[in-house]
């Protein structure tokens, strides 16, 4: 009965939090799936016709860009992750040591984390230039390049270039949790396993890896679902181009909505975007569930 | 409520509808004070008139954003309001990367400003959405004051008209021109080129990479500068998008044409190789600073070039000249470039519409927008022809140059063909950007690029 009482309490303490988020996320998803069903267009004062499912079979059936953007879309994500990780772990377990000036190394490499989105674009710009950019000057000048890289104007290295901007946008916040994490492993493991005789590598593989691997789930995991809908650095960076070879998701909602002024269209193709967010965001949740198990097994 | 909880007596006048007043005692309680303060702000708010009974305007700009043009901004609106003290104008810059977004939300919410001044096709995109308020009238009266005649060309004002309304008000001219290095053609032993093959001719020969100085710089990024520069080769090539009907002929009747000025264009990088080879991720900044740095004989550049080669290099002055506009194929029929009427326009349920209108006939008057055009030489240019001629042009050579070998070729993408909100999403979109950038990374042919556009384009028109 106590615990009725105290859930209803609880409850009810909760409710405007529930409120507010209702009114914030719920009434704008709800209202979105509405508009992407109407022909909602700038260029017509009657914007609310409806047109079923025509858009989302427009943009699965008729145009191949949606495809190309979610392939993209992929590409840029698994990329963006997996580099912010290998980075952001190698630097965790570097400073995981007692190292002269660890502190201020550890403040150090937060700061890509504290720059606005817009002005890392305009930095790596800026640094990818191939005549005014300092990377190239640096590349010609000691002969390890004969011309300028074309690192935003070659189809095939602008996309490797945009990611490389994200891993350094993102390997902070892998950096500081993977360091919280490995901090939580227990050091007389690691000198049991020197003793028996185990190398660099089998330690971390099977002492410190385990430890850390329900973090590295979630965080890969939150980094994927962040970098999934960026949207600031590819544009300000390439546009979506040269030549659709960094179209991503966010960057072709913006075009088909802003641009092109197609609402319906665009919110058809960002309900599209928002279940693959679905996706991610349930392997999320199942993962920080395991992730939960695992802790507390470790604990027991 | 208690009594404590009562305001104290009030006495109200209340208005009888002679214009006479009687006195009413009554008491009211801070629910009702509440009531007649929220009912008297929401009046004044939505009958757009301030606290100091003025009529409160709000207006948007876009292009006038830049520190000192902001500045020479202020100055105007102060002196308005001191002709017009009955109306106040705030002015709310708008980023132009978020024009859309901002002006949609505004028109989903119906609260868009009483005035704006935006891109080309606005106006007429924000009346194909029932938005805007018809400008008829008042070139009605430009017409009977002479007025009309004062606008540098037909094109200036018609461009604007839509299903037989002027949606808008041509306020300035924004041009798009060939910068180039008088000194490096003289060494050259070249003279300014006035048509295609001197222009291919000389930047092939000034393009001289030991010395580290490109032939041509010009933007060839996913972005809309790029299909300005193409803009104006494919009409001295003959072509258009649409014809003067208003017909879509991108890929069609013009399809020739345009192919021949893309290849032209992009011939510079992949055939000539007398860019730097990053052309295909260039915007308006980069072929403005290599130009600025001396880095370029030839540059296809903005207006505002002018302004950053007087401050950031204005030993360089002197050495650069700006080309007439190029003949090409077409011949002089042909012989246009790139240049943009900016548009004003007022909001259809602006509560203070009247007013709007009255400060968007005071603003555009020949000689108001001086003291922007000397904030930033060359960026903006006037749309009347009483305003070309001044001492501020005559004393600034390049300025001259501009007015003289640019600004009378300069016209906007739909012509011949009159306004079509269709040329917002066509400019929006980058339909015309995509064929440049396209051909210049190797992805595909000029005559599969313009194809392609042709056939986005044409989906457009068709929906």
């Amino acid at each position: 009965m106590l615990s009725k009482q105290r859930a209803r309490y609880a409850y009810f303490l909760i409710l405007p939090a529930l409120a507010l988020i209702t009114l914030l996320k719920l009434v704008p998803t709800v209202e979105a799936v509405l508009v992407s069903m109407q022909q909602q267009s700038m260029m017509r004062p009657n914007p609310e016709a409806f047109v079923g499912f025509a858009h989302y079979a427009r943009a699965l059936f008729e145009e191949e860009i949606f495809w190309g953007s979610l392939r993209r879309s992929a590409v840029w994500t698994l990329g963006s992750v997996a580099g912010s990780y290998i980075v952001g772990l190698s630097l965790a377990l570097l400073l995981d040591r007692e190292i002269r000036g660890r502190t201020a190394f550890r403040a150090l490499l937060l700061v890509p984390w504290v720059i606005p989105d817009v002005a890392t674009a305009l930095l790596w710009k800026w640094l990818y230039g191939d005549q005014v950019g300092i990377i190239n000057f640096l590349l010609v000048k000691f002969g390890l390049v004969t011309k300028p890289i074309l690192f935003l104007a070659d189809p095939a290295l602008a996309m490797a270039s945009v990611i490389l901007v994200q891993v350094w946008k993102l390997y902070p916040v892998m950096f500081v949790v993977l360091l919280a994490a490995l901090q939580n492993v227990p050091r007389e493991l690691h000198e049991a396993a020197e003793i028996d005789g185990a190398g660099a590598w089998q330690r971390f593989r099977f002492v410190t890896f385990p430890f850390i691997r329900p973090t590295s789930v979630i965080i890969t995991l939150l980094g994927a679902i962040w970098t999934f809908q960026n949207f600031d650095l590819v544009y300000l960076l390439t546009g979506g181009g040269p030549a659709d070879a960094t179209e991503v998701l966010p960057t072709l909602v913006f075009k088909k909505g802003f641009w092109a002024l197609e609402i319906g269209y665009a919110t058809a193709i960002g309900m599209l975007m928002l279940l693959c967010l679905v996706a991610l965001s349930v392997a999320y949740l199942y993962a920080y569930r395991v992730a939960g198990q695992d802790k507390e097994g470790a604990a027991r | 409520m208690t009594q404590d909880d009562e305001m104290p007596a009030l006495e109200i006048q209340a208005l009888d509808g002679s214009g006479g007043s009687e006195t009413r005692h009554g008491r009211i309680g801070r629910r009702e004070a509440l009531t007649l303060g929220l009912g008297g702000l929401f009046a004044l708010s939505s009958s757009g008139v301030n606290a100091q009974g003025q009529t409160a305007l709000t207006f948007w700009s876009v292009r006038l954003n830049t520190p000192e043009l902001q500045l020479a901004l202020k100055g105007i609106l102060a002196d308005f309001e001191k002709a017009h003290p009955t109306i106040k104008v705030t002015n709310e810059p708008v980023a132009g990367a978020l024009v859309y977004p901002k002006f949609m939300a505004a028109v989903r919410g119906n609260a868009m400003p009483d005035i704006a001044e935006a891109y080309s096709y606005h106006p007429l995109q924000f009346a194909a959405a029932d938005q805007m308020e018809p400008m008829d009238d008042i070139i009605e009266e430009w017409r009977a004051s002479g007025q009309l005649a004062n606008v540098t060309n037909d094109f200036a004002y018609k461009k604007f008209l839509w299903r037989d309304k002027y949606w808008g008000l041509p306020y300035n001219l924004d041009v798009r021109a060939i910068y180039y290095r008088k000194d490096l053609l003289e060494a050259k032993g070249i003279k300014p080129p006035k048509n295609w093959d001197e222009f291919q001719a000389a930047a092939i020969a000034t393009n001289d990479p030991k010395a580290g100085v490109f032939g041509l710089a010009f933007p060839a990024g996913n972005f809309h500068i790029t299909q300005h520069y193409y803009m104006a080769f494919m009409f001295q090539a003959g072509g258009s998008i649409l014809d003067k009907d208003g017909n879509l002929i991108f890929g069609t009747k013009a399809k020739d044409a345009n192919v021949r000025a893309l290849t032209y264009l992009t011939d510079f990088v992949t055939k000539h190789k007398v860019t730097p080879e990053g052309v295909a991720a260039y915007n308006t900044d980069e072929p403005h600073t290599l130009f600025v740095q001396g880095r370029a004989a030839f540059c296809m550049g903005t207006g505002g070039l002018i302004s950053r080669l007087m401050k950031e290099a204005p030993n360089l002055v002197d050495k650069v000249g700006i080309l007439e506009v190029l003949e090409g194929p077409a011949g002089p029929a042909g012989k246009l470039t790139a240049g943009f009427y900016n548009p004003m326009f007022v909001w259809k349920h602006s509560p203070g519409k009247a007013a709007a209108k009255t400060f968007v006939r005071w603003f555009i008057q020949p000689g108001r927008m001086e003291p922007m055009y000397r904030a930033a030489p060359g960026q903006h240019w006037p749309i009347f022809k009483s305003d070309f001629n001044t001492a501020r042009v005559q004393e600034n050579r390049l300025l001259k140059e501009m007015l003289t070998n640019v600004v009378p070729y300069a016209t906007d993408f739909a012509y011949p063909g009159l306004g079509r909100p269709e040329m917002g999403v066509i400019d929006g979109e980058k339909m015309f950007a995509a064929p440049v950038n396209e051909v210049v990374v190797g992805a595909k042919k000029p005559e599969q690029a313009v194809a392609d556009a042709h056939n986005k384009m044409a989906q457009l028109f068709r929906a």
